[in-house]
């Protein structure tokens, strides 16, 4: 659904008022001990946020994905974890909304609306990262059911999700399978392993998840028995929705990082005046506050390319490479201003410099963006 | 309960808030607007008390056709209905008493279209922009009903004919009974207003906004000017960081003569 900007704008400005207030003032006392926020998480999905680009009818707000990628920005200028809660559940969701039969739409979306049941997306796997279409998830059909087993890699929210949407390799070829488990370490033959330690984006579950003779029903193919052998080229499409989304958050914390920056530059002085004043920081400032600002309207652009329901791979690919690779660059140069501060966990720049890896590498590294982007030039696409 | 809370569109607080060039007005060029702080709060406390016992929360304002903002806003957390009287922007010649007069028409004649007396008007204790403490109090009177200010806990009793109201004081709290129907000034603090879901905004989009034309006349307050005060400098000093801070912070509360004899 397309909403008015008005009303896009005062849902955004509703996140953002509650990012300021509740988010932003405790985001590193989380982070710093790896806490999982359940009181955050819990007003994110009390606001709809995870029913956020859920059709109306299966109990979603129905957001357009440029207001959806608004709202990322602003979580993530507060605590960038916050998007992945919502970001691997709304692939799940965008997969059911997408190819899912009708049945599976209305068994499925509306228990993710609510986030009554939560989703994650599992792709990658030990030796199958970038390079999706060699994974070894095995999926075989036994009588009525089918069989899973194998490892998978990198699963956020894998803990806590009562759906994973599960890329596995059936004789036909790669299939989504709708998983639904037990929230918790152990459901049927899965076990979830312990959280993976990370650089940061903590806060969050991230862990490797096992499948061992775990049995589904023949109805936990996506799609239907048509949908067997598609998955991968499904996969593709509805990551679109998450490099938006990697690239919003890109924005969020460059965004983030450049205004504690700007504070700090008004603050701080030296040889008598506040360092804002000195021109070598001012052009810090200016070169950070135009790498935002561009990786904004990249970001906008992509996402309307999806609303507009254009293909959008070339878009999603810059703008999840150049938001991503700002928010890296902005988060340096925020650190070098706050100086010797910066290096500390007094201030928030240490987090954003630790964040802003991972949407380097997730959701499609920078290579593989550009790899996506010099494929699309070379068929012809342009900008 | 039919609730009915009165609300004000004001300069969102925190902001700078500059004076036209001729000093009669706040310019209101770079100014966001919200509702009044306590008027937040009164908008919340009514639909909590909708929630515990049924009944509507009738929200409206005097004011500008941009006000449908903040109404809008009461919607998306609970309202039920909505109504503008709309004003035009002729600045002073609004004072409180204009205000009151409106709003207890407007208020008469809700209830009669409603069939039902409010059981209970909420405003804020005070607007955050004039602060003058009138208008409620103003109301109240022309509808002779008992209104109680500065209130920060409502309980209604079991068979909704009263309420008791709370506020506090220097050394206490004091509580009131009221008859109902009543009004009521309540103070932010009394409750934590929620934040508007996403549903609730696309749903507020939906809600009917009444308008409802009256006026009256003005009880002779006006606005000679208006001035900035110049701000106020302060410093901060940092005494020092952990354990290593107290010696000093010990040594200025003695300086201020903020420890007792007993605890020196």
């Amino acid at each position: 659904m397309a909403i008015d900007q008005e009303t896009a704008d005062q849902i955004v400005d509703t996140v953002a008022r509650w990012v300021d207030a509740e988010v932003a003032p405790n985001a590193s006392a989380f982070e710093l001990e790896d806490a999982y926020p359940d009181d955050m998480v819990a007003q994110m999905a009390e606001f709809g946020l995870f029913g956020a680009t859920i059709p109306e009818q299966y109990g979603g707000l129905g957001l357009d994905v440029s207001t959806y990628a608004r709202i990322i920005e602003e979580l993530s200028r507060g605590f960038m974890s916050l998007a992945g809660v919502v970001n691997s559940h709304l692939i799940a969701a965008n997969l059911i909304t997408r190819f899912g039969t009708e049945e599976q739409r209305v068994q499925w979306l509306p228990q993710l609306a609510t986030a009554e049941r939560r989703g994650c997306f599992s792709l990658s796997e030990p030796d199958s990262g970038s390079d999706a279409a060699a994974l070894r998830c095995k999926a075989q059909r036994d009588g009525d059911e089918w069989v899973i087993n194998g490892t998978k890699m990198w699963v956020t929210n894998g803990e806590r999700a009562g759906l994973v949407a599960l890329l596995a390799r059936a004789e036909e070829g790669i299939t989504c399978f709708i998983v639904d488990k037990v929230p918790g370490k152990t459901s049927g033959g899965i076990t979830v392993s312990k959280n993976i330690r990370k650089l940061g984006y903590r806060s969050l579950e991230t862990v490797e998840m096992t499948y061992v003779d775990h049995r589904l029903p023949a109805d936990r193919v996506l799609g239907g028995p048509e949908g067997v052998g598609k998955g991968f080229q499904w996969c593709l499409q509805a990551l679109e929705l998450g490099r938006v989304n990697v690239a919003a958050r890109g924005v969020g914390v460059a965004r983030a990082a450049l205004d504690a920056a700007l504070d700090y530059a008004a603050k701080r002085e030296t040889f008598g005046k506040p360092i804002g004043q000195h021109q070598g920081i001012q052009f810090k400032l200016a070169e950070m506050a135009t790498k935002v600002e561009a990786a904004r309207l990249l970001t906008r652009e992509a996402a309307a390319k999806v609303d507009r329901g254009e293909r959008a791979d070339m878009a999603a690919g810059m703008a999840k490479l150049f938001a991503s690779e700002t928010a890296a660059e902005v988060a340096l140069d925020a650190m070098r201003i706050h100086g010797g501060n910066g290096f500390t966990t007094e201030y928030p720049v240490e987090r954003y410099y630790r964040d802003a890896p991972l949407m380097i590498i997730g959701e499609g590294t920078s290579e593989i963006q550009k790899m996506v982007i010099g494929r699309a030039l070379m068929r012809g696409d342009r900008p | 309960m039919r609730i009915a809370v009165c609300v004000k569109r004001v300069p969102a607080p925190g902001a700078r808030i500059n004076v036209t060039a001729d000093g009669r007005a706040v310019d209101a060029a770079h100014l966001g607007f919200t509702t009044s702080p306590h008027e937040e709060c009164a908008v919340e406390e009514a639909v909590r008390l909708v929630e515990a016992h049924g009944g509507s929360v009738t929200v409206l304002t005097v004011g500008p056709p941009a006000a449908e903002e903040q109404l809008r806003y009461a919607a998306s957390v609970g309202a039920t209905d909505l109504v503008l009287v709309p004003v035009a922007d002729d600045g002073a010649a609004w004072d409180p008493q204009r205000t009151a007069a409106v709003l207890a028409e407007a208020l008469v004649g809700l209830e009669a279209g409603g069939g039902t007396p409010f059981d209970l008007i909420l405003f804020g204790n005070e607007s955050a922009d004039s602060g003058g403490f009138q208008v409620g109090v103003r109301t109240a009177r022309a509808l002779g009903r008992p209104i109680v200010n500065g209130i920060k806990a409502i309980e209604v009793s079991a068979d909704g004919g009263s309420l008791v109201a709370q506020r506090g004081v220097d050394d206490g709290l004091e509580a009131y009974e009221l008859p109902l129907p009543a009004v009521l000034g309540v103070k932010e603090g009394i409750n934590l207003p929620r934040y508007p879901t996403m549903k609730g905004r696309l749903a507020s989009k939906k809600v009917a906004l009444a308008t409802m034309a009256l006026d009256a006349r003005a009880g002779g307050q006006r606005s000679v000017r208006l001035h900035r005060p110049e701000e106020e400098a302060s410093t901060t000093e940092i005494l020092g960081h952990g354990p290593e801070a107290a010696a000093a912070v010990v040594d200025l509360l003695s300086e201020l003569g903020l420890l007792s004899e007993a605890g020196q």
